[in-house]
């Protein structure tokens, strides 16, 4: 269904599309089974950083909110819900991490 | 000397009688609104008003009112009533209110004005000119009833640029934008119906017996000021509904896919609501459990949507969802406020154990087994010298713009995570009521001002959280932790044995 609009033309781009990232993109990040964290975690990162420093340089720091969180402790990854198991040194762009992904994982 | 016209001709002199047929310009081209909706109205004159208001009764009746709260207002602040509160983290509550609620109130009195020009039938015409300058009042009453506090708390100084700014306060506002880009007719049972009075007194109820049963004096006076409005808002809500309904039988799918939007975007702001009654009142009124299953369930489901079905309308979508997460609601909507409060206009704080013995009394299902451990492991880190925050943005659903904090049905341990592709890009959902609410519009919701993003594309004031808070317009002692925080260190030094220094 479309939006039924006093004009015949409604039409208007995404206010939060790739092109006003620049290099970089969106994506976020869910720890899942831990309630702690009450939502799941979006983050802007370019999309030729390799995961490890993805990982090192936002997840980790996000994910020790909860002071019983190991850095690096993340396992079971999923990527836009499949299985997921990234090369740290792949960036985010060779590993099919788009804008606005969805990451999980578990600890 | 000519007679006194009664009142039912009085009234139509005053209202019908202004009404004129235009000849020599097309009606299309006069009130160019209310035909692309696809609603089909034969006859105009069927509206009954709900109520017989003349404006010059109008004004005689509210001004009495007004009195009433001013001499109120003017008592309380020189008796310094602010200190027989129950407790200052009561006015938590207020802030929310006054930061949320009260910029509505002045967007639905813009929006009825727009209306009071825009229908061309002159009954819903003066309605909504009546209801326009209802809402300017309420505006205005709200800002002075709370300006009282204003003077020596924290958290309400700019409430009128945060709406427009700060992230939990896009909650309300794209669900009051999203009604008044839509249609006239649909802003009716957007605003009419489905908030005024599907859901008016999950809202009104709380902060109202809130107010009164935590020594607010000025915001139950107002609560008091206001009601007679808002059964007449209620009412006209109703007579829309009956009225659109009635006047073709075309029209019945069109409401009710809006009655199936509006229902679940009014649900999920009234999210702020049932955390609110459940964790900000000190001295506690009813749980949002109690609350949801009086004034929704029995009131709404069992009661008016009983009358509805004689012309064939159902209750909302998605309403099963809502009542399968009544137990859990408050309890995820204030953990994520807990989370995130630094980022807020007003505090939050680990419920006491008194607070959590109440809680686990009202919740017997589901606070000991889900949510004691946040707070025990909350109290923990506190206890430790910390404070829990989420260090961190959240994923906000594309459509209610809250965080992403609701869980399955079913299933309250599982983040809902609901997911559309739309012309290339993904849109993410916190529900499956969002989701539906998205794919019936998409090109709605693709412009949606989402905060976390904003924030991402250097939209706010910069990169950090100071630089951002400063662009909210949130000073020290605004928001974060109450424990310690400036409005809790004054009321204890208010409330300290030792005599005031004159």
């Amino acid at each position: 269904m479309a939006v039924r609009a006093i004009t015949e033309t409604y039409d208007f781009p995404s206010r939060s599309r790739q092109e006003l990232y620049g290099d970089d993109q969106l994506v976020h990040v869910l720890w899942k089974g831990n309630p702690l964290l009450c939502a799941a975690a979006t983050f802007r990162a370019p999309r030729a950083m390799p995961f490890g420093e993805f990982l090192a340089g936002l997840i980790d720091p996000w994910a020790g909110s909860d002071p019983d969180y190991r850095p690096g402790a993340g396992r079971g990854w999923t990527l836009d819900g499949a299985a997921f198991d990234p090369s740290p040194e792949a960036s985010l762009a060779e590993l099919g991490v788009g804008h606005k992904s969805l990451l999980t994982f578990e600890a | 000397m000519a007679k006194k016209l009664s009142m039912k001709k009085r009234y139509s002199a005053l209202t019908r009688d202004l009404d004129w047929t235009p000849s020599y310009v097309d009606p299309e081209k006069v009130f160019p609104y209310t035909s692309f909706e696809g609603i089909k109205i034969h006859d105009w004159a069927k509206w009954e008003d709900p109520f017989r208001l003349t404006v010059d009764s109008y004004y005689k009746y509210q001004a009495e009112k007004d009195k009433r709260l001013y001499a109120v207002l003017d008592g309380f602040a020189q008796s310094q009533g602010h200190l027989s509160l129950s407790d200052a983290k009561y006015l938590n509550s207020m802030k929310l209110f006054l930061q949320g609620v009260t910029p509505l109130e002045y967007a639905a009195h813009r929006h009825f004005a727009f209306l009071a020009r825009h229908y061309n039938g002159p009954g819903p015409r003066f309605a909504a000119l009546c209801q326009s300058i209802d809402e300017l009042r309420h505006t205005q009453t709200e800002i002075h009833t709370l300006s009282t506090y204003n003077k020596y708390y924290g958290g309400m100084h700019s409430w009128p640029s945060q709406f427009d700014r700060v992230w939990y306060l896009s909650v309300p506002k794209s669900f009051f934008d999203d009604a008044m880009s839509a249609g006239p007719f649909e802003f009716l049972i957007a605003i009419s119906f489905s908030f005024e009075y599907l859901l008016t007194n999950l809202l009104f109820v709380p902060f109202m017996s809130g107010a009164s049963f935590n020594g607010d004096l000025p915001s139950m006076t107002f609560g008091f000021s206001a009601q007679s409005d808002e059964s007449r808002h209620m009412t006209l809500g109703l007579e829309a509904i009956k009225f659109l309904l009635e006047q073709d039988e075309a029209n019945v799918p069109i409401i009710q896919a809006w009655i199936d939007k509006w229902f679940w975007r009014g649900y999920r702001l009234v999210a702020l609501i049932a955390q609110m009654i459940d964790y900000m009142l000190p001295r506690k009124v009813m749980s949002w459990q109690e609350s949801f299953e009086l004034y929704f369930e029995e009131q709404m489901l069992n009661g008016l949507f009983k009358d509805l079905e004689f012309y064939g309308i159902k209750p909302p979508r998605h309403v099963e969802h809502a009542i399968a997460e009544k137990e859990i609601l408050s309890h995820q909507v204030y953990w994520g406020l807990y989370s995130f409060s630094f980022a807020a206009a007003f505090t939050t704080t680990v419920p006491d154990a008194e607070h959590q013995d109440w809680l686990r009394a009202q919740y017997p299902g589901t606070f000991d087994k889900h949510y004691q451990p946040l707070w025990d492991k909350a109290a923990k880190i506190q206890a430790d010298g910390g404070r829990f925050f989420f260090q961190g943005l959240p994923q906000l659903c594309q459509v209610c713009q809250i965080p992403m904090l609701f869980t399955e049905p079913g299933d309250s341990t599982t983040i809902c995570q609901r997911e559309r592709e739309y012309q290339g890009e993904r849109y993410h959902f916190c529900s499956d009521g969002c989701q539906w609410i998205f794919d019936r519009e998409p090109e709605k919701y693709v412009q949606a001002w989402l905060p976390v993003h904003q924030i991402f594309q250097g939209n706010c004031g910069g990169p950090s959280v100071p630089e951002v808070l400063a662009w909210y317009g949130i000073q020290d002692g605004d928001g974060g932790e109450y424990v310690g925080s400036a409005d809790h260190v004054d009321w204890e030094r208010w409330h300290a044995a030792a005599p005031v220094r004159s």
